[in-house]
């Protein structure tokens, strides 16, 4: 082999393949993660509602780069009031996911429960008005109508049976 | 205008990529200080995520990336005793990369972005990433085939098996959104992406670089060809299986999780080996590092491998992640690989090509030095205020402190980050200025010389 760098290639070729079945393709099959829970189904916004809007606003603005939504059963998330712990159907229809990796702020999966209208609008605008000393930015640049969205979205951000139906 | 020159090439990948590891490492320098204060250049184009997403984006597939693919284009030959199969073609490739970073770079500032970490180039620039890797490959491969050295070293392994990888796990973790089943499903396939990107190209291309240069550096032979082909295919049997457990206690059934902890824990095993073969190939020359810059920072960048390989296992345990997972903690221990270790044995290898390239030494043996002191010491303050940060943090969430106190408890440790962060990028200013004077006093030896062929 040490002479033949096609045979290199191939071994290294299958390794990989047999590492992705395992790790991105059986999961596929897994029904825990696939099936929608009633949290995925109250998060199947329509096509351009005000929370699939909001949503967009809420990538294109980077707030996944501060904030996660992936709460889980360990004790500082139960300790900080988080919500319940996140199943892997709940994020059926989170596409592109918004779980996040780092928490410069708090998780946002169950925020809807925790502000009303007023106080997000307030906070987007002048986060250090209503937490003072925070270090999220400010986001008064936004238009009216995507601060609207925005706020919609951050609304919807509850459990299904914390919703009035 | 696309030059033939022998390692005209590397050259051109090298140096535009410390034009990106300058501009890089600034952003993340902009993004540590609008931790500390929000209001720092908060328009609508640099707000936070934009600067925080174009500086990971940059630093990786920017700067690494393109000091990887100059040292493949410098090494393999030398390796393989032939000539790059076509000076031309590389050059034309580091001309279309640099132009699709650039788009990259733009689109993240409008707020474009696919969200996946590690992957956050929109698919049309993702499409145009491919393509261009695709030309540098076909360059290397044909390389390859045309070699006059039968043996192939272990680092053309790494660097075969690496280019196989980058492309095919790019586009597994970059496929649109709607292209996958859930959002659980596309976080998998993301974190594929987000480890095997740190796995199978930047670990494997750096540990190259290693095998390439310690023998080169030392004069000594590599200790055991043996173990490091164990790593190799230790590497290329266990990486694979580690995306899993960046979702630990998360929203995956514990089958998928214990797929990720077992296989992080069998990586010792790799980082094991490269370590016998680095001390036991040092033995002996360990004087050598005091005066050879070069050689320290492959030392350099190899303790900080192992530091970070320590940590990557550790982290992958259930009660050890549910501490440090999401706080401050992640970031430093991101840096360490990306950083640490193969952003310093990049160095080296821009040390070791250029002084090959021109024929001359460094223009300044005393900004080598300032460039070493600089980087290792912002390191290590950055890394440590990180790790601390974390741990605090982390322990402050498990007693319920409320968030914002705990924002403001790591303030000190934050500003700390952010000092490390002004002394590293102060040693690469050194660094791209150290590399710009070396090339302009070789240009005007070369001009004298002809004008005194032109006169005798
Ligand atoms: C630099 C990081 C950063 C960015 C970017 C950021 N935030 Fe925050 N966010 C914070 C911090 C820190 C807090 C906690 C202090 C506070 O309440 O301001 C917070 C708090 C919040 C809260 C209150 C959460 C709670 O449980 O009390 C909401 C809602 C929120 N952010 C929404 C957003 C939205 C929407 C965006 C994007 C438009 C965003 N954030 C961008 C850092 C950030």
């Amino acid at each position: 082999m040490e002479k033949k760098p096609s045979l290199v290639l191939l071994v290294a070729f299958t390794l990989f393949i047999v590492g992705v079945i395992g790790t991105v393709i059986l999961p596929y099959f897994d029904g825990e993660i696939n099936e929608p829970t009633a949290n995925a189904e109250a998060r199947n916004y329509k096509v351009d509602s005000a929370e699939a809007r909001g949503r967009e606003v809420y990538i294109q603005n980077g707030c996944q780069t501060c904030h996660t939504q992936f709460v889980r059963s360990v004790q500082a998330d139960i300790n900080q009031n988080l919500g319940p712990a996140t199943a892997g159907g709940d994020y059926k229809y989170d596409l592109p996911h918004l779980m996040g990796s780092n928490r410069t702020g708090p998780d946002l999966m169950w925020v809807g429960t925790r502000w009303n209208e007023s106080w997000q609008r307030q906070h987007l605008i002048d986060p250090q008005s209503t937490s003072p000393g925070s270090i999220m930015p400010s986001f008064a640049y936004l238009s009216e109508q995507e601060m609207k969205d925005l706020i919609a979205y951050l609304m919807s951000l509850k459990p299904a049976d914390a919703k009035p139906k | 205008m696309f030059s033939n020159e022998k390692n005209s090439a590397a050259k051109l990948w090298f140096v535009t990529a410390v034009f990106w590891l300058l501009l890089g490492m600034s952003l993340g320098l902009t993004t540590a200080i609008k931790q500390i204060s929000p209001d720092f250049l908060n328009y609508q184009i640099t707000t936070y995520g934009h600067i925080r997403s174009s500086h990971v984006m940059l630093v990786i597939y920017a700067w690494l990336s393109m000091a990887y693919v100059a040292s493949m284009l410098y090494m393999i030959p030398k390796l393989a005793r032939t000539t790059l199969y076509s000076e031309k073609l590389g050059n034309v490739s580091a001309v279309l990369y640099n132009i699709v970073m650039l788009e990259g770079f733009v689109s993240l500032l409008m707020g474009q972005t696919s969200v996946i970490e590690y992957g956050e180039f929109p698919v049309w620039v993702d499409v145009q990433v491919i393509l261009v890797l695709v030309l540098v490959a076909h360059n290397i491969f044909k390389t390859i085939a045309q070699r006059q050295e039968k043996v192939l070293y272990v680092s053309i392994w790494y660097f075969l098996g690496s280019l196989l990888w980058l492309p095919l796990t790019y586009i597994i973790g970059n496929l649109p959104a709607s292209w996958y089943p859930s959002g659980t499903e596309q976080a998998l396939a993301g974190w594929f992406l987000g480890h095997n990107a740190i796995g199978l190209w930047m670990t494997t291309v750096g540990v190259g670089q290693i095998y390439y240069l310690l023998p080169k550096l030392t004069g000594r032979p590599l200790y055991s060809h043996e173990l490091s082909m164990i790593g190799f295919w230790t590497i290329a049997t266990f990486y694979v299986w580690n995306g899993p457990h960046h979702l630990m206690n998360g929203p995956v059934p514990g089958w998928i999780l214990k797929a990720g902890i077992i296989p992080s824990l069998l990586l010792l095993i790799p980082v094991w080996t490269v370590f016998h073969n680095f001390f036991a190939t040092m033995k002996g020359a360990w004087h050598k590092v005091k005066d050879d810059v070069t050689l320290r920072f492959v030392v350099a960048g190899s303790i900080f491998y192992l530091m970070a390989c320590i940590q990557g296992p550790l982290q992958a345990l259930p009660s050890v992640s549910s501490l440090v997972k999401f706080t401050h903690w992640t970031v430093g221990h991101a840096h360490m690989g990306p950083l640490g270790a193969f952003s310093f044995t990049s160095f080296a290898a821009g040390y070791y090509m250029i002084q090959q390239i021109t024929g001359n030494e460094f223009w300044s043996k005393k900004l080598q030095e300032a460039h070493f002191w600089f980087s290792t010491i912002g390191f290590l303050l950055f890394s440590f205020s990180l790790w601390t940060a974390g741990i605090i943090q982390g322990f402050a969430w498990i007693e319920g402190k409320s968030f914002l106190d705990t924002v403001l408890m790591v303030r000190p440790y934050v500003i700390a980050r952010a000092i490390g962060g002004t002394m590293l990028i102060a040693g690469q200013f050194l660094f791209a200025f150290n590399i710009y004077k070396t090339f302009k006093a070789k240009q005007s030896s070369v001009v004298s010389e002809g004008n005194a062929v032109a006169t005798a």
